[in-house]
């Protein structure tokens, strides 16, 4: 799977600049990099709701699914809100019971506390299989425990479903936890790429080691 | 004072009959006017909120003057036009409730439409970006969003009601305010105040802050389950 060369430019300044990339089917790929980075910008590309000023889509006929960082919830019950991409109920109860939020099925999910809305973002995303799947920050709301359970999920459903899966988390040790790559973005720019063990603990570029020891190896 | 306010309640009591034709006017005028306004406006409001498209702003500036476009301006352009002299003369509405409701659906549908477009604006991108991500279609997003603003299109249709109810200016030109046909609340209240017949005018203003009252009532509860 391969994403084209693409580039941002936001009144003039270009705020990100991609050179293009291979995804491998199956694996995690994190996202990391200082905040303004240009990682969320990155997400949203790929998943197609925010215009590259060249093409930067994965694929057109790929399949996506994208988790954005501010998770909305509609203003039906956590059980209707799961069933919205797909009518499985036996797979809905599966991921309530995963993210622990089966006992709010019935409560209105834009009621829900923010680490709930989170859970119910994550379980109502893996309701159906995709090619690629985009998460921008989807633990940032959790505390350890769910933070725990949504990793597994996120590991399970990558197995099982054989998805190429981008993660952008601010969390260097949830990247160490669970990706298979590392991308690490800084001022808009993709400057190293690699296994985890390469980028987190080896890393080639100064930007890379600054930032590592900046926010703890 | 006290005895007006007295012949007041006994007149409301009574169930008099020109005060009785006076509330069915006004129910008639208002509850069509409101209605057309939302049906117009609601699915204007929501396509303003929700797209992007050259020219968007400069109709979001003209939707913000005419809601503050001033009733007896509106009152006046219906007057020219339907009056004896005006291009739609032969169709003989002038005076009539036809025209009143006409000039209300003028004056209010940019309260519905200004109300929707502020709501939608605010909820779209989210909307759009989460159904994008779970690979919903266009249908399904537009039915989505229409679900997400139960609430504010109640809220709108309520306000579009308030301001219909006690609107005076347009009313008073193109209704003419003629006892047993056109005469509604807020112009009676005028006549009977101009006549000195206080008694009406406190029965009918009593009856009109009570609709008021009853209607911002309303709008409060829809507003705190708006608020979350």
């Amino acid at each position: 799977m391969n994403i084209q060369p693409f580039s941002k430019t936001y009144d003039g300044v270009r705020v990100l600049s991609f050179p293009g990339l291979d995804l491998e089917p199956g694996k995690i790929y994190a996202v990391i990099g200082a905040n303004g980075s240009g990682k969320s910008t990155f997400a949203k590309i790929l998943a197609g709701v925010l215009p590259a000023d060249r093409k930067g889509r994965i694929r057109d006929d790929a399949a996506v699914g994208y988790l954005p960082q501010k998770h909305y919830a509609f203003r039906m019950s956590t059980r209707r809100n799961l069933l919205l991409s797909t009518n499985e109920e036996a797979r809905a109860a599966e991921l309530m019971d995963a993210l622990q939020i089966r006992h709010l099925e019935k409560k209105r999910a834009d009621r829900l506390s923010g680490g709930e809305t989170a859970r119910m973002a994550l379980a109502r995303l893996m309701m159906k299989r995709y090619d690629t799947v985009i998460l921008d920050e989807p633990t940032a709301a959790m505390d350890m425990e769910t933070t725990a359970a949504a990793e597994k999920l996120i590991l399970d459903y990558t197995r099982q479903t054989g998805c190429t899966l981008i993660l952008v988390t601010h969390s260097l040790q949830q990247a160490r936890r669970i990706a298979d790559e590392v991308l690490f973005f800084h001022k808009g720019v993709l400057k190293e790429t690699g296994t985890k063990e390469q980028v987190l603990f080896h890393p080639s570029q100064p930007e890379t080691r600054q930032f590592l020891d900046f926010y703890g190896r | 004072m006290g005895s007006a306010l007295q012949k007041a309640l006994a007149l409301i009591l009574s169930a008099d009959a020109e005060l009785l034709n006076i509330l069915s006017v006004t129910a008639r005028m208002s509850l069509q006017s409101s209605l057309i306004a939302l049906l117009l406006g609601v699915p204007l409001g929501i396509w303003l909120g929700a797209c992007r498209f050259p020219g968007r702003g400069a109709l979001v500036v003209v939707n913000r003057t005419l809601m503050g476009m001033p009733p007896v301006v509106c009152g006046l352009l219906f007057y020219m036009l339907f009056s004896g002299v005006g291009p739609f003369r032969h169709m003989k509405l002038l005076f009539t409730v036809q025209i009143m409701v006409m000039a209300q659906v003028v004056l209010i549908t940019p309260i519905v439409v200004g109300n929707m477009e502020t709501y939608v604006a605010g909820i779209a991108p989210a909307v759009r970006e989460t159904a994008k991500g779970l690979g919903l279609g266009g249908i399904k997003t537009f039915a989505l969003l229409c679900n997400e603003c139960v609430y504010p299109i109640i809220s709108a249709y309520l306000l579009a009601f308030a301001r219909s109810i006690a609107e005076v200016g347009a009313v008073s030109m193109v209704g003419g305010a003629i006892s047993w046909k056109t005469n509604v609340m807020t112009t009676a209240i005028m006549q009977y105040t101009n006549r000195g017949n206080f008694s009406l005018g406190i029965a009918l203003g009593m009856i009109l802050l009570a609709v008021s009252l009853f209607v911002n009532i309303v709008i409060s509860l829809v507003q705190r389950r708006l608020s979350r």
